[in-house]
């Protein structure tokens, strides 16, 4: 019934406007659209589509009448639509649906073979729809639409839709042209061909550009033709600049407003990030570059997020920009970390007294700065799990056997006070471990009760002394004994006698007249990659005549860092006192000559067993030794053989002087006889 | 056959728990030292019997020392310095007998009394040990007791080493002393006579037949 009343409807809207026809017949129009515009002329008319577009139906018939396809009736493209009118209502996904059916239809017209001879049509075709560029009921020839319009807006026909180009290297490149935004830029009032030279009304040239690096490289052309290379130097941050950022990076491509306004209606950190957004980077004496990219989320997400620029890079603002010269990236590092001192003093303070500012200040770059643990733009809140990504950066080898550790079960059962690397090296003043009795200091913090608990059974009876519990802890490292499985090495460290400190190894290359590298030729005289026991006298008795009292003491660590964080479970700490103190415990086969840097780090040196007994030689390390004694462990050799010379003399003597008087017994029982005989 | 009383008995106790003592102390230091290849007991086990003995030593030492000075007895110890030459020929004597004399079936030159107890060799050796030897090694083996407790005076003598050089070479010295010092022990008139004096404290000796310091049996 519905439908019955739809068609008659229809039907009597054709009559009147066949009625109407005459008088409302006008120019070159068709019959059939002067038909349809009897209502499509009507401004009002739209339909809402079922995304909740809304979509105009209007269509003005001066301009239409005006288009190249006047004489063509409505129907000529909208072949479906006008059937749908009898039916019910034609049912319209979206804008960009009808706009896709709509551009089919030229195709009946303008064949596919057609446009492609055109050749910038061909690459479109794929990714434009002909009425983007073209319009829909307002179509002109190329030539007159041509000579009408200026090249801005003959461009922009194109070029304010979502087009891109797919470079060689995979990359797409937008060439959608925001109109607004340009005609407000400074060069709104340039045409579009004052940079893009090779383009105009009349050739558009199909480019083969390999990737986005090229194209900005050429974007940077254009712009030099304007602005000169020795007037853009003439600002001294360009002139650094120049060198890595193309233009386009800090000041865009189509929006660029003038210095001026940048500055005026930017924020601080916007104004920073215009250059700083973009993929820059700064080149230093030794041919490094570094990357001066902000990431913005990252920034806003950091700790800093709320800070202005200028609250760390003290020496910027948006009217000064240093521009500033460093020999490599570290030196860059290093310089700027200082920065954070402003803020933190209490961490930079305690960094000044730490390891790896001790190995910056020798020259050792690599060693991190603030940076190095914290990142630059990216700070976050840190705890002490930061280490367990910052440390491992550079001490990766102690990853794993830190995670195999006690330590870390614990921390990932959720033991608050489970130690991570911070807990025992300190976070900012992070010392040297290796063979120091800070490293048990460390132990202790958490350990508190530890000397009395090793006292219960490390003890030397009849009496409990804590001496000797200490004694232990002082020339043992906590690992060598609860690091079960690493291996052991005995460090022999090189100790200023009279004052019963290290002797430090600046003095000694002073005395030997050398450098760090140099050092171990002038100790290994033999050149085996060894120190022995004659070459230890030799360095005692070198220092000696030099006025250095030395001697080595020795103490027992774990042969790598790394072992020193497997720390196990106590029940599997090596207890058995027989595992150190025998002559051939595997714990006294390592044997290395440790000297000090003034600042406490260690420069290891190999040596032989012979610096710690077992061998007739060892004599001539008893001097340099005489501080150094394990019982059990570090027998000297020549005593061995002393006693069991001792033992066979002993014994000796006795069965000699029996044998004789064995032997004589005939002559005292002769003299017996005699004696008898007399009495 | 008569009975000369030459050994109080502080002075049997002391000697029988120092030669116990010593025992122990040599073995348990071989112990300490050839973990290695001796296995008569664990390291650990070693090192708690010497401590324990070496304090047990420390104290008998003292009844030694108290004994002798109490009694003024020490004088058994001191060899007559102010007879130098006299001192030499006896002891050349006492040496010509066991190298000798021993052998042909000479008297020992020496007569043991209770206030001349020791020949002019063991009167030397004796005080040596005594009076140096054995103190050293008791406060040698004190200060490797517990080196962190000692370590001002281990420091002022050198070091650690120099303490541990001390206490083996005794060690080796009284392990090979211990040997000849019994074999020694076995020269009396009898075999026993020494030994067995020491656990008496009576020594029987044989009637002098004639003339001074001889000897004559029956």
């Amino acid at each position: 019934m519905g439908a019955r009343k739809h068609i008659l409807m229809v039907l009597f809207f054709v009559f009147v406007n066949f009625l109407l026809y005459p008088y409302a017949s006008n120019g070159a129009l068709s019959d059939e659209a002067k038909v349809c515009l009897t209502c499509h002329a009507n401004k009002g008319m739209y339909k809402t589509l079922q995304n909740k577009e809304v979509f105009s139906l209007y269509v003005d018939k001066n301009e239409f009448t005006t288009s190249a396809h006047n004489n063509i009736g409505c129907n000529g493209c909208h072949t479906g639509y006008m059937a749908a009118h009898m039916q019910k209502k034609k049912e319209i996904k979206s804008k960009k649906e009808y706009t896709g059916n709509a551009s089919r239809i030229c195709s009946m017209c303008h064949t596919d073979e057609q446009l492609k001879k055109i050749p910038i049509h061909s690459p479109l075709m794929k990714q434009a729809l002909c009425v983007e560029c073209h319009g829909s009921h307002y179509i002109k020839k190329m030539e007159e639409w041509k000579k009408d319009i200026n090249e801005t807006q003959y461009c922009l026909g194109c070029h304010k839709h979502d087009l891109t180009k797919t470079l060689s290297s995979g990359e797409v490149l937008a060439l959608s042209v925001n109109e607004s935004a340009y005609k407000a830029s400074i060069h709104g009032k340039l045409s579009c061909s004052a940079c893009h030279k090779e383009f105009s009304k009349t050739k558009h040239p199909i480019r083969t550009i390999k990737n986005k690096r090229e194209y900005t490289a050429l974007s940077t052309k254009s712009c030099s033709t304007c602005h000169t290379d020795a007037q853009l130097r003439k600002s001294p941050v360009h002139s650094s600049l120049l060198a890595t950022a193309a233009c386009v990076e800090c000041h865009g491509s189509h929006t660029i407003k003038s210095i001026v306004a940048q500055k005026a209606g930017a924020p601080e950190n916007q104004y920073c990030l215009s250059c700083h957004k973009g993929r820059l980077s700064m080149s230093f004496k030794n041919g490094e570059s570094l990357s001066v990219f902000v990431d913005e989320p990252s920034l806003r997400n950091s700790i800093h997020g709320k800070l202005r620029c200028t609250e760390c890079h003290a020496d910027f603002s948006k009217s000064k920009h240093p521009v500033r010269v460093f020999a490599s990236r570290r030196n860059y590092s290093i310089v700027t970390s200082d920065m954070c001192g402003r803020c933190h003093s209490d961490a930079n303070t305690k960094y000044k007294n730490s390891i790896h500012h001790a190995l910056l200040k020798s020259a050792k770059l690599m060693a991190p700065a603030c940076t190095g643990c914290h990142g630059f733009h990216t700070v976050t809140k840190t705890g002490k799990d930061l280490g367990l990504v910052s440390c491992n950066k550079c001490h990766p080898d102690m990853k794993s056997s830190y995670e195999a550790s006690i330590h870390n079960k614990a921390r990932m059962k959720g033991v608050q006070n489970a130690p991570a690397c911070s807990s025992c090296h300190n976070a900012h003043d992070v010392q040297s471990t290796k063979m120091t009795a800070k490293i048990k200091d460390a132990c202790l913090v958490c350990h508190k009760n530890a000397e009395d608990k090793h006292k219960k059974w490390l003890y030397n009876p009849p009496l409990k002394l804590r001496t000797f519990t200490e004694l232990h802890f002082n020339t043992v490292a906590c690992a060598a004994c609860h690091a079960p499985d690493a291996g052991r090495g005995i460090y022999l460290n090189l100790y200023n006698r009279k004052t019963g400190k290290p002797f430090p190894e600046e003095e000694l290359l002073k005395l030997f007249d050398t450098d760090a590298a140099g050092l171990m030729s002038k100790i290994d005289m033999n050149k085996d990659g060894s120190i022995d026991s004659v070459e230890a006298w030799n360095l005692f008795k070198y220092l000696f005549t030099k006025g250095a009292s030395t001697t080595l003491i020795g103490k027992m660590d774990v042969s790598t860092a790394a072992e020193a964080h497997n720390i196990a479970d106590k029940t599997k700490a090596v207890k058995d006192c027989g595992a150190c103190h025998n002559p051939d415990s595997p714990f006294f086969k390592d044997v290395f000559l440790v000297i000090r840097k003034a600042d406490g780090r260690p420069t290891v040196f190999n040596a032989k067993q012979d610096l710690i007994g077992k061998d007739l030689k060892s004599v001539y390390a008893i001097v340099p030794t005489t501080k150094f004694y394990v019982l059990g462990s570090t027998n000297l050799k020549l005593w061995d053989i002393l006693f069991i010379v001792a033992l066979i003399g002993g014994i000796a003597v006795p069965i000699g002087h029996l044998t004789l008087r064995i032997i004589t017994s005939p002559l005292r029982s002769l003299r017996s006889m005699k004696k008898g005989g007399k009495k | 056959m008569k009975k000369i009383y030459l050994h109080p008995l502080p002075i049997r106790i002391w000697h029988w728990v120092n030669a116990l003592a010593f025992i122990i102390l040599i073995v348990t230091g071989a112990q300490v030292r050839f973990g290695n290849v001796l296995h008569l007991f664990s390291f650990e086990t070693a090192v708690n019997i010497h401590s324990w003995t070496g304090f047990i030593l420390v104290a008998n030492y003292f009844i030694w020392l108290v004994y002798y000075l109490a009694t003024r007895n020490i004088k058994i110890y001191i060899p007559p310095l102010h007879h130098p030459v006299e001192f030499a020929k006896k002891a050349i004597r006492q040496a010509k007998f066991y190298g000798l004399g021993i052998m042909v079936g000479d008297h020992n030159p020496h007569h043991s009394t209770f206030d001349n107890k020791f020949n002019p060799m063991q009167q030397v050796s004796y005080l040596m040990i005594m009076v140096l030897l054995i103190p050293l090694q008791l406060i040698t083996g004190l200060l490797l007791w517990d080196p962190k407790l000692f370590s001002p005076v281990i420091n002022l003598v050198g070091g650690i080493q120099v303490i541990d050089i001390v206490h083996v070479l005794l060690w080796i010295f009284f392990s090979a002393f211990i040997i000849v010092h019994f074999y020694l022990a076995t020269l009396g008139h009898t075999t026993w006579a020494h030994i067995i004096a020491m656990f008496t404290g009576f020594e029987e000796e044989e009637e002098e037949e004639e003339g001074h310091g001889a000897h004559s049996s029956h």
